[in-house]
């Protein structure tokens, strides 16, 4: 089945993905789904702390504030771990987007709470920002600051023990966090397609001690590229280890499915819609290697590219993978209580989290075309 | 002379490779239209690399070979691309020449080797027939034996060069009665300059011939001639292609055509258009990702590993993309599209309709896409027969 092939010379990576295996085996992921879609879309308090507890949450933050100081390819074999076992806990807002803002934040008390807080399991930071939305604003009122405006498509919102705000001051993009029981601080919830809430958190003049500025303009906007940039990648992955596992079933059910006295994988028609779908796979997992190997040079440009490809093409074989797997099911497909709709659920709801596919081929077009003398397109 | 190319790093074979092929690939060969020169057309720069030592990249050295690792060749190969090299008749060197070095007696190897190298042996490949294409192992052509003698009946179709060889490695029927279709099948090396042989080329879409026709009518060749054990040339015929197989899917032809499109869509306005800029997005893409799924099996070559069926995968995607840009230059092309001739695009022509058509081929050659499709069921998702 598709896989990330990276090397893994000490052996860290297989460690990880036995480490989530055996926590599958706990908190079974397609249960942990339906048990959250039960409660309205919260998160289990338990699952997170255990993901905290085996190192998972924050795994990109430095030492120097607590974190486990793995990269990112570490991190992205263990999204596509979680992908696979469809933990579908916030992983790649609540760890991956936070741990970066919060690694590349000023040192400082609210930085240290904050960074041990999220790696032991005790404060759940969930970013609070929108893409492409009018920005929340900071004002400086009294010795203190001020934030207006509202974030849409926050995940966790109930669960949150801390907003990490993305806002607008009179200088650039400020990065603080907000206390999510202030009272200026409303949530308000809509069901997601994969029984995860969707929150659109708004802040009414809310007043925020300057104590919570985690940094300023002009840091804080390459802070919020590299979270995106680290966050695309981790989705891809999780996305990639979903489609994985989603062809995983669907070869298995067409397998063992008997019509006309053959099981009906046997027959070619079937054999070459798995064989494609095997292909994007493939070609996903491919994509998120690239990427990792591109992170990991020290050309930006190159790296900005290669992950925009990857979360495009990972996103697009999921959703195109699981869709497919689910008509594989036939009647079964369609029913509530078969677990590969589950798959396609949490497909739709990661590729279309910071950017579906067009958007994504768009950007890298434009980005390319600007990189190649200086052409346009369009 | 080096005593080992392989010992060398990577960027330094490279830049000595690139550097000597740049001085001394003829000009006027760089960049042809013809995907399949005839050995006459390409005769100087074949001798050229022959001179060098450097026509038999993958051949040990012993044999006159550069004995190239899989990573090496991959270098070797794709330097060849990067400077516009002509494609050479080369079924001697990749493939007659591996199958004689594993299967071959000695003196097949001390005969038919020099001579490929030197030239004076031009060879074909005649696997596929009117009635046996992708159900290769129905093959009918037959070689009955006559004392020490083969007599060959039958005919070859699809065969690529044909006109410009002299001689072709045959697979034939060597036993009717076989209860496995596959046992009973022959690897005979045929001189296609003996009696009862006829090569009629057949022109293709491109009005082009590059295949052919081959008939045998009672051809005699003899026994020395059988490649490894008689009834066991099938195993012989599927071990031509190793790692080489990982070219079938390289990016080469849809880079090219991408960048055709895109100097066609900027010279038509195309990307004025933000329904075409969508769908160049898509084949951009699909081209940068072949270039990361291609990577994934080159470092697979690169650790010294072999490579599995899944390699296939590259093939259809390649052959498949090549296709897709070639359809979206037609729809740029708007009614120029009527036209066979190249279109003008600022100061350089585009050959729109020539790739269109040359793209109808690779989704073929090299095992139909059905039929890696029906390999990769059963070899790596392993779905039941």
């Amino acid at each position: 089945m598709p896989k990330l092939m990276l090397d893994d010379p000490d052996g860290t990576l297989v460690m990880l993905r036995d480490s989530v295996n055996g926590f599958a085996a706990r908190f079974p992921g397609p249960k942990a789904l339906r048990d959250r879609r039960g409660r309205g879309g919260a998160m289990d308090p338990q699952i997170w702390s255990a993901m905290a507890e085996a190192g998972w949450i924050g795994l990109l933050l430095p030492e120097d504030c607590g974190g486990a100081g793995l990269g990112l390819r570490e991190q992205a074999v263990l999204s596509e771990a979680l992908g696979r076992a469809l933990i579908a806990e916030p992983t790649g807002t609540a760890s991956v987007f936070a741990a970066t803002l919060l690694g590349g934040a000023s040192s400082g008390a609210e930085r240290s709470r904050l960074a041990a807080g999220m790696a032991s399991g005790e404060i759940v930071a969930v970013p609070a920002w929108t893409s492409g939305a009018k920005p929340i604003v900071a004002r400086a009122v009294n010795g203190s600051i001020a934030l207006s405006g509202e974030t849409r498509f926050v995940e966790a919102a109930r669960s949150a023990t801390d907003f990490l705000v993305v806002a607008q001051d009179a200088d650039g993009v400020t990065l603080l966090s907000v206390a999510a029981d202030a009272a200026a601080v409303a949530i308000s919830e809509r069901a997601g397609v994969d029984g995860a809430a969707i929150a659109t958190v708004s802040f009414s003049n809310c007043a925020v001690p300057t104590e919570r500025v985690l940094s300023r303009a002009n840091r804080s906007e390459d802070l919020l590229r590299k979270a995106i940039l680290h966050t695309r990648l981790a989705l891809a992955a999780e996305l990639t280890g979903v489609a994985s596992k989603a062809l995983e079933l669907a070869i298995a059910y067409t397998s063992d499915r008997v019509q006309f006295g053959k099981p009906i994988g046997s027959f070619q028609a079937i054999q070459h819609r798995l064989v494609d779908m095997w292909i994007e796979g493939e070609f996903a997992a491919a994509a998120v290697v690239n990427a990792v190997d591109a992170l990991q040079s020290d050309d930006e440009d190159a790296a900005q590219l290669a992950v925009l490809a990857a979360k495009a093409r990972a996103g697009e074989a999921a959703f195109s993978i699981c869709r497919r797997a689910v008509h594989l099911h036939g009647a079964m497909g369609y029913t509530d209580e078969c677990d590969i709709g589950l798959y396609l659920k949490r497909a739709i709801n990661l590729n279309a989290t910071l950017g579906q596919p067009e958007q994504l081929r768009l950007e890298f077009v434009e980005r390319e075309s600007g990189l190649s003398r200086g052409r346009t397109y369009g | 002379m080096r005593s080992d190319w392989n010992d060398i790093p990577d960027e330094e074979f490279r830049a000595t490779f690139r550097t000597w092929v740049d001085q001394n690939c003829p000009a006027h060969l760089r960049y042809m239209r013809k995907q399949r020169p005839l050995f006459n057309e390409v005769a100087e720069w074949y001798h050229a690399l022959a001179a060098k030592g450097w026509l038999a990249p993958t051949w040990p050295r012993q044999y006159g070979g550069m004995g190239l690792s899989a990573a090496k060749h991959m270098i070797y190969v794709e330097e060849w691309g990067r400077l516009g090299c002509p494609r050479i008749p080369d079924h001697g060197i990749g493939l007659v020449g591996p199958l004689l070095i594993e299967y071959g007696s000695e003196e097949q190897k001390a005969h038919y080797l020099p001579r490929i190298l030197s030239g004076e042996h031009v060879w074909c490949q005649g696997y596929s027939e009117p009635n046996a294409g992708s159900d290769l192992a129905s093959l009918k052509t037959s070689a009955v034996l006559d004392g020490d003698v083969f007599v060959v009946n039958g005919q070859k179709i699809w065969t690529t060069l044909a006109h410009c060889a002299n001689w072709i490695f045959v697979l034939v029927r060597t036993e009717r009665d076989s209860k496995v279709r596959q046992k009973g099948i022959s690897v005979l090396l045929l001189d296609l300059t003996s009696p009862g042989v006829r090569v009629r080329p057949i022109e293709n879409l491109r009005w082009e011939a590059d295949f052919c026709e081959v008939f045998f009518d009672n051809v005699r060749v003899p026994l020395k001639n059988l490649v490894g054990k008689v009834n066991e040339g099938w195993t012989v015929a599927k071990s031509v292609l190793g790692h080489e197989r990982i070219f079938l899917g390289a990016p080469t032809r849809p880079e090219y055509a991408l960048e055709r499109l895109r100097r066609l869509a900027e010279a038509r306005g195309a990307f004025d258009d933000p329904a075409f800029l969508s769908r160049f997005a898509r084949l951009r893409l699909d081209l940068y990702d072949l270039g990361s799924a291609f990577e994934r099996y080159a470092k697979v070559l690169r650790a010294g590993g072999e490579l599995g069926a899944d390699v296939s995968a590259l093939k259809i995607f390649t052959t498949e993309l090549y296709q897709r840009i070639t359809e979206e230059m037609l729809t740029v092309a708007g009614e120029e599209a009527r036209l066979s001739d190249d279109l003008v695009a600022g100061d350089i022509e585009i050959d729109a309709m020539n790739l269109f058509l040359d793209s109808r081929a690779p989704a073929i050659f090299g095992g139909s896409n059905e039929i890696q499709r029906n390999i990769l069921a059963k070899a790596v998702l392993h779905l039941p027969g």
